[in-house]
């Protein structure tokens, strides 16, 4: 569904990504982990559009999508959380959900809202609140929320465990795995956290320094002791 | 005691005048980090475009109306062929930019029309309403003011909180890259912050025009009563342009009544300058603090 062929992303001087290639297939979850400053990031952002690659190509069900606008992405289908809880703190829980997907038909947002909150019921609770108000769980199930209003058939998740605590890092992520199984969501996740990633996603691939080092079956990555010492730090 | 009462009677529809002012350069500032210093140029030159209308046809609405068009347009033109090029390549270039623009627009106005001071009549009475056995200074135009601002700012604040497109304008100014990732077309909306403002503007400058006279320069005053209240209230916030906005017009027209009218731009920069010492970030900013 998505894939990533030979990208190459310069951040400044710094080559952020060295001809990196890889496939989300749709239904599950796909996790890059890697340590800080591996380049996990510039692959979101440049998937979404908000870094222009040097070299190499986005496929999105066989369209190229390298060098579109966010805006154009996110309306083929691609949606980005992007790491920090994205959420827009001056605007109500319902106004963030609804600002995602306005070019979608009244009937098609409609829906999708009635899924959010039945996904999340506590945005569903806190709707008219001001998206401050909410703690930094329910901020990332409101930032989840808000690319699945879009529509997506395939989310970018970066960061979504950054200073969140353990229990609700693994209850939104299999919550997310979930959804992809149920409804063939494609999904690729960023996380320094490798342990939890593993756990839900079926592929593991492993990224230091902008260039992948493994990639596998995610259960055979999460037990490679040589890997874990080496790239993830645990 | 009567005579405060007069002076506050008198600033109400100067307030609420220079609150849709402020609220055109919060409009902008909040679309794009600019400040525009040539809006009240804009709404000069859209303001002789309705004394033009209001001459040939004998309409002060179709003139209003004229007017509020132009301004659309004229703000747009001036984001997307000024602002926008300029900004690309520095923030602090696009504010210079608009001073250009403010002298392109006054030097056009001269010479479109001439430099002199032309009468711009208001449209209904404006002799004070008699009440009490005495005449107050309060006249059926700064009524019909009064609505118009009251209306306005009414209709605005429905089309941002009731409306997608409204959202999509106040998420494209508190964060471009969240509302990009949702698919908002932000640019679109920076250009119709742009509009808004021209044409709130606009309205300002055929309300305005009445209570003094029409020329390339005559609002130039008025822009730094609105950048007051829109500083004051801390420049991103619509309620705050509004409010000291009309706070502003009910002080210069006290400090006007109990000394002179010529004291009032002093007072303003007396205001502005306590703000910038006290509260920086100004009254209702949603940000904690701004570089001065």
């Amino acid at each position: 569904m998505l894939r990533i062929d030979a990208l190459s992303v310069n951040y400044g001087a710094v080559e952020a990504l060295k001809n990196v290639s890889l496939d989300v297939p749709p239904g599950r979850v796909t996790a890059v982990i890697g340590a800080n400053g591996a380049g996990k990031s510039t692959l979101m952002r440049t998937l979404a559009g908000l870094e222009k690659p040097l070299a190499g190509r986005g496929l999105f069900n066989d369209e190229d999508i390298t060098g579109s606008k966010p805006e154009d992405i996110v309306r083929m289908g691609i949606a980005l959380v992007p790491e920090g809880r994205s959420t827009i703190p001056d605007l109500t829980v319902e106004e963030n959900l609804k600002l995602g997907g306005m070019w979608r038909t009244h009937a098609q947002r409609a829906t999708s809202l009635t899924r959010v909150y039945a996904l999340f019921p506590v945005l569903g609770e806190r709707r008219h609140l001001r998206a401050d108000t909410l703690s930094g769980g329910e901020r990332q199930q409101l930032a989840i929320g808000r690319a699945l209003m879009t529509g997506p058939q395939a989310l970018l998740l970066d960061e979504p465990s950054l200073g969140l605590a353990p229990l609700i890092v693994t209850q939104i992520l299999e919550l997310v795995e979930h959804m992809a199984r149920d409804s063939g969501l494609a999904v690729l996740l960023v996380e320094q956290n490798a342990a939890t990633a593993l756990r839900v996603a079926k592929t593991g691939i492993v990224l230091n320094l902008g260039e992948i080092v493994k990639s596998g079956p995610a259960r055979e990555i999460a037990q490679d002791e040589e890997l874990r010492h080496a790239y993830l730090g645990y | 005691m009567i005579d405060f009462i007069d002076y506050l009677l008198g600033g109400i529809s100067s307030g609420a005048i220079i609150a849709l002012m402020a609220l055109a350069l919060v409009l902008v500032w909040r679309s794009t980090r600019v400040v525009n210093f040539a809006q009240l140029g804009q709404a000069m030159f859209t303001t002789y475009i309705a004394l033009t209308v209001r001459e040939l046809t004998g309409s002060w609405f179709l003139g209003l109306i004229i007017a509020m068009a132009a301004g659309l347009v004229v703000g747009v033109i001036v984001h997307f062929l000024v602002i926008r090029p300029v900004k690309r390549l520095d923030t602090s270039g696009a504010i210079i930019a608009t001073f250009g623009v403010l002298i392109a627009l006054e030097a056009l106005a001269a010479m479109v029309w001439g430099g002199d001071p032309e009468a711009f009549p208001p449209p209904i009475n404006n002799s004070g309403y008699e009440a009490f056995g005495r005449i107050w200074p309060f006249s059926p135009y700064d009524l019909l003011v009064l609505a118009s601002v009251v209306f306005l700012v009414l209709a605005l604040s429905v089309v941002f909180t009731r409306t997608n497109v409204g959202l999509a304008m106040r998420a494209s100014a508190f964060n471009p890259e969240v509302a990009r990732l949702s698919g908002v077309r932000v640019n679109r909306m920076l250009a119709l912050g742009w509009a808004i403002a021209g044409l709130v503007g606009a309205v300002a400058g055929v309300l305005v025009a009445p209570l003094s006279t029409l020329s390339p320069t005559s609002f130039d005053i008025f822009l730094v009563f609105a950048f007051t209240a829109a500083v004051i209230g801390g420049l991103d916030s619509l309620v705050g342009a509004v409010a000291f906005g009309i706070g502003t017009g009910l002080v210069i027209a006290l400090v006007s009544g109990y000394s002179d009218s010529s004291n009032a731009p002093l007072v303003a920069l007396v205001l502005l300058v306590l703000n910038l010492l006290f509260k920086p970030e100004g009254v209702f900013s949603h940000h904690k603090a701004r570089a001065v």
